[in-house]
């Protein structure tokens, strides 16, 4: 239970490699962080880090009000889980639990006490005197998870502890995740590349590319309000869809051209952009596909596309489309309200029309790359 | 009713295919095993023959036969009366102290090596690569006068032979070093993380996980002493307090000497045999156990 306070940190390779640059991020006690972002972008690292196992190049890190940059990792009183669980081969579960309460000398009697706690709250309690070998991928975790919870921890680190298990095991041990959250009750920093994860893991997300972080935010506005191309296009699935598009001026306020349609923007947006002064400029229009309504006849502001496949999800339809200009574009569409009539129609080479409310489109700077509104 | 024939004919070459395919593996085993008996025969001729001789009380000199004519103890109760107990102890002690230290040593410049990041590393290991290319009898001379300096020579040969065979056993780590970069990093981490110090890393994850490794270490570390002629030769320089048992049997077959002793050189030498074949014994099982299952995903 502390708060974690990161203040321009950098991680610089020796082969000069730069993994992180200037990473600043204050996670306040018992807040659940999550670090996401393609591989390669600093959030293992970043992580590990945290966790004492690479060296800070630079920059202060502070637990719970200490500098802890020079301390070894058993001396920041914190617990991991590992991506591939790292459990002790030759130890049994009990011993693989109880393994960081020995170190520490605590009495036996205690630690057989938190090492059943632990095992109850997991449900691993008939393990216990299995070697890891003898379990399955999602018991290892459980044990791994159990191994850091016995420590009573400052921090909880998670490395991607649910990369190596299959989907359906997966959705099962994020909601326990969630569940042991509100159990251990303390700071929780969790990896992952998996933005389904973050998204419901998180109440604060750290999305990251390159080593640099691009947005801190709640999932709600980091899925709101995309600050730069890069938030917009990872965070939501499918993909948000962006047009190539121009920001015209249109009597008192702004509207976009696209695809041949003309849509105006709303009283929020326009007061943005007239306080920033823009210009009618280039711009790149991004639309998430459940933002855009289907329409099977033309009306005004409707853009014309061409339905290339058609993908049921079940409760929706994934149509991927193609508008006259050969954009490519995905809209989600509920099947529910559908008639049969209109389900049939969404076969490859019809033709439907697509439009959306003003306050879904996000507008972005195609050279700097960020938002117009919200950057 | 064709249908049934058909089937009928057309299994019988298979089933055909099937007996030439097991009697050719028949066959093929039987020569391999054929020949592993006669290799082992030839390896266990002279083994045999030495624990013959030793049994051998008719006469002490070479004979022209195999099967003792008169069998009894004598040669080892004889043993006893020379200077054999003494070359036993030298060789037990020397081969006993660089057996430990030796594999202290190799175990950790195998995990430093294998596990921490620092400068001279690379070089470091490029260096002993060279170092090790040339024989390390070229020391020898130099050795001896190191040696004979500091008084451990001749009589007090076995701390100054424990010195150098221990001296050069940081070369030693290419195997155990293999090891150790099979075991997951992560499993060190976990550990680090968990409140253990390097060293606790060591010996509480890395070595429970390499037994096999660790054995061998402590056998070949036991096996160089054991068996070394050419340095215990040279720096015991034909003092017999200071010899082990391969110089001080090797005496027994000198010219003026043979005649008398060469029965007693044949239970000297089985006896020499004795701790290494129960060691091996012992520890054999450990070469085959694979004990990282499990550790991490699989």
């Amino acid at each position: 239970m502390a708060s974690v306070k990161l203040t321009n940190i950098k991680k610089i390779y020796d082969n000069n490699v730069t993994a992180v640059h200037d990473f600043n991020l204050e996670i306040a006690d018992k807040e659940f962080v999550v670090f996401v972002g393609p591989s390669g972008c600093g959030k293992s690292t970043t992580l590990r880090m945290i966790a004492g196992l690479e060296d800070i190049s630079g920059g202060t890190l502070e637990i719970d009000g200490q500098v802890v940059n020079d301390l070894q990792p058993k001396d920041r009183d914190i617990a991991m889980v590992f991506q591939n669980y790292a459990l002790y081969p030759h130890m049994t579960v009990y011993n693989n639990i109880a393994f960081s309460l020995r170190l520490k000398k605590v009495p036996e009697d205690e630690i057989f006490e938190r090492v059943n706690n632990a095992a109850q709250i997991l449900g691993i309690t008939e393990y216990l005197n299995r070697k890891p070998r003898a379990l399955s991928g999602g018991q290892r975790q459980r044990v791994a998870i159990g191994r850091a919870m016995v420590r009573n921890a400052k921090v909880f680190l998670m490395d991607e502890p649910l990369s190596n298990l299959d989907a359906k095991l997966r959705n099962q041990m994020r909601a326990e995740i969630i569940l042991l959250r509100q159990k251990l009750d303390t700071t929780f920093i969790y990896v992952t590349h998996d933005q389904t994860e973050a998204m419901t893991l998180g109440d604060r997300i750290v999305i990251m590319k390159d080593g640099f972080i691009e947005q801190v935010g709640t999932p709600q506005e980091v899925f709101d309000t995309p600050v730069n191309l890069f938030v917009a296009g990872f965070i939501g699935s499918p993909q948000m869809n962006f047009l190539k598009a121009r920001l015209v001026q249109e009597g008192e306020g702004y509207a976009v051209d696209v695809l041949d349609v003309r849509m105006p923007l709303n009283a929020e947006q326009n007061e943005v952009l007239a306080r920033k002064n823009a210009k009618p400029q280039d711009i790149i229009l991004g639309v998430r596909p459940e933002h855009m309504a289907v329409l099977f006849e033309q009306t005004e502001n409707a853009i014309e596309c061409t339905i290339n496949v058609n993908e049921m999800m079940g409760s929706e339809l994934h149509l991927h489309l193609t508008s006259a200009h050969d954009d490519k574009i995905i809209v989600r569409l509920p099947t529910v309200d559908l008639t049969n009539e209109q389900r049939h129609s969404l076969s490859f080479g019809n033709k439907l029309f697509i439009t959306f409310p003003a306050k879904v489109m996000h507008l972005f700077d195609p050279e700097t790359e960020r938002s117009l509104i919200d950057g | 009713m064709s249908n049934a024939m058909t089937n009928a004919a057309s299994s019988q070459p298979k089933m055909k295919q099937h007996m030439g395919l097991k009697a050719s593996r028949t066959i093929g085993n039987t020569m391999i095993y054929v020949l592993l008996t006669v290799i082992s025969i030839i390896w266990l001729i002279p083994f045999v023959f030495i624990v013959l001789q030793s049994f051998r009380v008719e006469s002490t000199h070479q004979v022209g036969y195999v099967i003792p004519q008169v069998w009894g103890l004598k040669n080892y109760t004889e043993l006893f009366n020379s200077n054999f107990p003494r070359w036993y102890v030298n060789t037990f002690i020397s081969a006993l102290a660089t057996c430990i230290l030796q594999t202290i040593i190799v175990l950790c410049m195998s995990y430093t090596l294998s596990r921490f990041r620092f400068k001279m590393r690379k070089p470091l290991m490029k260096f002993m690569l060279i170092l090790g290319l040339f024989p390390g009898m070229l020391s020898m001379i130099i050795l001896y006068r190191v040696l004979k300096d500091l008084g451990l020579t001749q009589a007090n040969a076995v701390p100054g032979l424990i010195l150098v065979y221990v001296a050069s056993s940081g070369m030693g780590y290419y195997v155990s070093k293999g090891f150790f970069d099979t075991i997951p990093k992560s499993l060190d981490e976990a550990a680090r993380i968990d409140g253990a110090n390097r060293a606790q890393v060591l010996y509480k994850i890395i070595l429970p996980l390499s037994k096999p490794i660790v054995i061998y270490t402590l056998l070949t570390a036991f096996m160089g002493p054991w068996g070394d002629y050419v340095f215990a030769r040279y720096i015991s320089n034909n003092t017999a307090a200071g010899m082990n048992v391969a110089v001080g049997l090797y005496g027994w077959l000198s010219q003026d000497q043979i005649d008398k002793k060469y029965t007693m050189f044949c239970a000297g030498g089985v006896l020499v045999a004795v701790p290494v074949t129960v060691l091996f014994m012992c520890l054999q099982r450990y070469y085959v156990e694979g004990v990282t299952g499990g550790a991490v995903k699989g």
